[in-house]
């Protein structure tokens, strides 16, 4: 208790430093956790992309030659039971903008007849799902789209692609997919597409890429390898890959987000434990006589070592609670919460990544007390009394 | 009267270890700034520089870039019309017809990913209308042979695009071409792509279109009449200056910088206050130093301006440091996938005067703040208290 009470002394004796210590704590604690919640969004969507048990087959010259619409056809006679392979969905890509709004689109057209079964992860309900097969206008947009943009079901929106017809797309919202990981991409009917292209004069069917949902790990690891050989020496051969790789190649071309701020969280933490450092050393010098007093009063080494750990314990932990706490609070209760950030759109500040923080904040503290109170529990009474001014 | 600065100087060794540490944290968020600020630097750099004010891009309404255009036969036999193009020395209009693809090469160095690299079929009239082009190494393509010529920033950057290097292309992969030329674009969007005969990449890519049309002015101040006439019913296609397209691909620059600004902000207020903490204490330790200060006549405004000049000179010495640390990452390439393209664009990071200025904005905000409050403490030292204490 006493000891306690000694450290509450300690560390309201020189109340604007605590704060300024706890302060230059708390900054870098809120980049990390900003930091490091962009980089578990980026791989909790990867993971997701890994648990749905999905390929992408593409073109193997490139991801924008397009391949023959029969392909589907024939990957699904590779298993013609349809236990193993289990959907075969043809995805096509027009991108897309909204009229005198200059913010780019994602929007994708997918088989309408195996979409259901190819992205379970869309959770639809059955009345959606009713809509979507009974209406071939019908878009399923993002939460994080929908929101942006201001839609909500049943809205009808018009869409300029960006690739042929080039002529303006009528859809009707008939889920805005709350419980999707991907809160960005718009998927609508491709078949609708079809029509539209040939009506403008486009004639070839081709569709830019196949998704493959397969019943187990196995059968991915299989039928990776066996689409691709059905396809050899034929004019278009075709590169099938996890749906993770084929996401994380977009993702490592975008200033390799992931891996530079994880880079960056790791500096900032360096630039705490230099600040905190900077305190217990301050304090340590101030304090020398009184140490030394302690120490010649018969209190140990060990003791002395254990109240400066106590003390930058105490001040780095309430500065990333401090940290932590900011944008956790700001990022789930308060208008932030709709701010975008490149790759995953909507930043999740999660608790975890705040206790996460709190621990290496706890680290920082006993790397910034580490040099005083290795120099306290070493130091020689006489010479620091003798010392004194 | 001021102090003079031998006494700042001095001062910031009596406490070594704080002064280091101090030291420490400002250099690394003015490293943090000036390398996230040369991600910026080096795009606006390359993109600023592409394109001329005297060209037009012309692609298909509708479509956000030249990979996502298609403009056929003859809505192309349209262009040559437009008022305002210049012509060549055989009275041919400069206009140059496009093909933009993409294939697939990995980085140089060990596991390199693959990156989408843009391929572009050009005619003869591209080295005309693109003037900034021009060979540095090696020799131009021959129309008919399997040659192309390749940008200076995607041979650093992809592998085998070295001259002699051999390349596959076409809609099967099937066209081995051979690297026979480098070209430079005064550090513009071209360097980061390969350009081949529009021939044979309607041949590789069993294509009969373009993707894109680049018109050479007479006058530049003619470009707007000549941008009317071919978003007008006339060609109904969509024209914009060609400095303008890249202009638009630079957003991307403007988030970096944003992200930046947020997070070294945040860095900074963070520094601001160590750096005070350190400034607090070393008036704390002073007090009779200034208090004796005072005595022999120093106003209080050279106190307070002895303590600001000291923790500028902390920060203004870390701010050299962190700018001459992030020298190290100057001329290092990197690319990017450009959303709008789907292409990379390879461009090199740069510290430029404008990194400069603005690490010293941050490290002297830093330094001023951090110092102000300890000043002001200093200034209001009471004389007869410090002294009476010792």
């Amino acid at each position: 208790m006493l000891r306690l009470a000694y450290l509450y002394r300690n560390l309201t004796r020189n109340p604007m430093r605590a704060l300024l210590t706890c302060a230059a704590v708390a900054l870098p604690i809120t980049i990390y956790v900003l930091s490091m919640s962009v980089v578990d969004g980026v791989n909790r969507f990867l993971d997701n992309s890994a648990r749905q048990l999905r390929l992408a087959v593409t073109h193997r010259a490139s991801i924008i030659n397009p391949l023959p619409a029969g392909y589907r056809a024939k990957i699904e006679s590779l298993d013609p039971t349809r236990t193993r392979l289990l959907s075969v969905c043809g995805i096509d890509w027009i991108g897309g903008k909204i009229e005198g709004d200059p913010r780019p689109l994602s929007a994708l057209g997918a088989d309408h007849d195996t979409f259901i079964q190819t992205f379970p992860e869309y959770r639809l309900t059955p009345g959606e799902i009713a809509e979507w097969n009974r209406d071939r206008r019908a878009i399923i947009v993002g939460a994080a789209a929908a929101r942006q943009f201001g839609w909500s079901v049943g809205d009808r929106i018009t869409i300029n692609p960006s690739l042929p017809p080039y002529q303006p797309m009528e859809f009707r919202v008939i889920s805005t997919a709350p419980r999707a990981e991907d809160p960005l991409t718009l998927w609508f009917h491709r078949q609708y597409l079809v029509e539209a292209r040939r009506q403008a004069g486009w004639e070839e069917e081709r569709v830019g890429f196949y998704f493959i949902k397969c019943a187990s790990q196995a059968d991915l690891e299989h039928f990776r390898a066996a689409i691709d050989a059905l396809f050899a020496n034929t004019p278009d051969e075709t590169r099938t890959q996890d749906e993770k790789a084929f996401m994380n190649e977009f993702i490592t071309q975008q200033f390799n987000l992931p891996r530079n701020l994880t880079i960056l969280a790791a500096v900032t933490v360096f630039v705490a434990v230099m600040a905190a450092a900077n305190t217990m050393s301050m304090n340590f010098r101030d304090r020398l006589n009184e140490l030394a007093t302690l120490k010649a009063m018969g209190f140990r080494g060990t003791l002395v070592s254990a109240i400066i750990q106590a003390e930058s314990l105490f001040l780095c932990t309430v500065g990333g609670l401090l940290g932590a706490l900011g944008p956790y609070l700001a990022f789930n209760h308060t208008p932030l919460r709709d701010f975008t950030v490149p790759l995953i759109q909507q930043l999740d500040v999660r608790a975890a990544t705040c206790g996460k923080a709190m621990l290496i904040a706890a680290g920082i503290s006993v790397l910034a007390a580490l040099w005083p109170a290795w120099l306290a529990a070493r130091m020689n009474v006489v010479t620091a009394l003798r010392n004194l001014e | 009267m001021a102090l003079p600065i031998s006494y700042n100087w001095r001062n910031l060794f009596v406490r070594k270890l704080s002064t280091a540490l101090t030291f420490t944290v400002v250099t690394v968020v003015v490293f943090v700034l000036a390398v996230l600020l040369s991600f910026a630097e080096g795009i606006r750099a390359s993109l600023s520089s592409s394109g001329s004010r005297a060209n037009i891009l012309v692609l298909k309404p509708g479509s956000t870039a030249e990979g996502t255009s298609i403009i056929l036969p003859e809505e192309y036999a349209r262009l040559p019309q437009t008022p305002g193009v210049a012509r060549g020395p055989d009275g041919r209009p400069l206009i140059s017809r496009e093909l933009y693809v993409q294939t697939s090469i990995p980085r140089r160095g060990p596991g390199g990913a693959p990156a989408n690299v843009a391929v572009r079929g050009v005619e003869d009239t591209a080295f005309a209308v693109h003037d900034e082009v021009r060979l540095v190494e090696g020799r131009m393509f021959e129309p008919g042979a399997l040659e192309v010529i390749v940008g200076r920033a995607a041979r650093d950057r992809y592998r085998n695009l070295e001259l002699g290097g051999e390349i596959p292309l076409g809609r099967l992969g099937h066209r081995t071409c051979r690297v026979v030329g480098v070209f430079e674009a005064r550090g513009g969007a071209f360097e980061s792509e390969i350009w081949a005969p529009l021939t044979l990449l309607f041949d590789a890519y069993a294509r009969r279109f373009v993707s894109s049309a680049a018109l050479r002015l007479e006058d530049p101040a003619a470009a707007q009449a000549a941008v009317a006439y071919v978003n007008g019913p006339a060609v109904n296609l969509e024209a914009r200056l060609e400095t303008d397209y890249y202009r638009e691909l630079s957003a991307k620059t403007r988030e970096i910088v944003v992200l930046t600004t947020i997070l070294v902000g945040i860095m900074g207020v963070g520094a601001a206050f160590a750096v005070a903490n350190t400034m607090y204490a070393a008036v704390d330790g002073r007090r009779r130093e200034i208090a004796m200060l005072r005595t022999i006549g120093f106003p209080r405004g050279s106190i307070m301006a002895a303590f600001v000049v000291e923790s500028l000179l902390i920060c203004m010495a870390a701010c050299a440091a962190g700018l001459g640390l992030s020298l190290l990452v100057n001329g290092v390439r990197q690319d990017f996938l450009s959303e709008a393209t789907w292409t990379v664009l390879a461009y090199e990071l740069r510290v430029t005067p404008r990194t400069l200025v603005a690490a010293l904005a941050t490290a002297g905000c830093v330094g001023l703040l951090g110092a102000m409050a300890p000043a002001l403490r200093a200034a209001r030292t009471g004389v007869i208290e410090a002294l009476r204490k010792a």
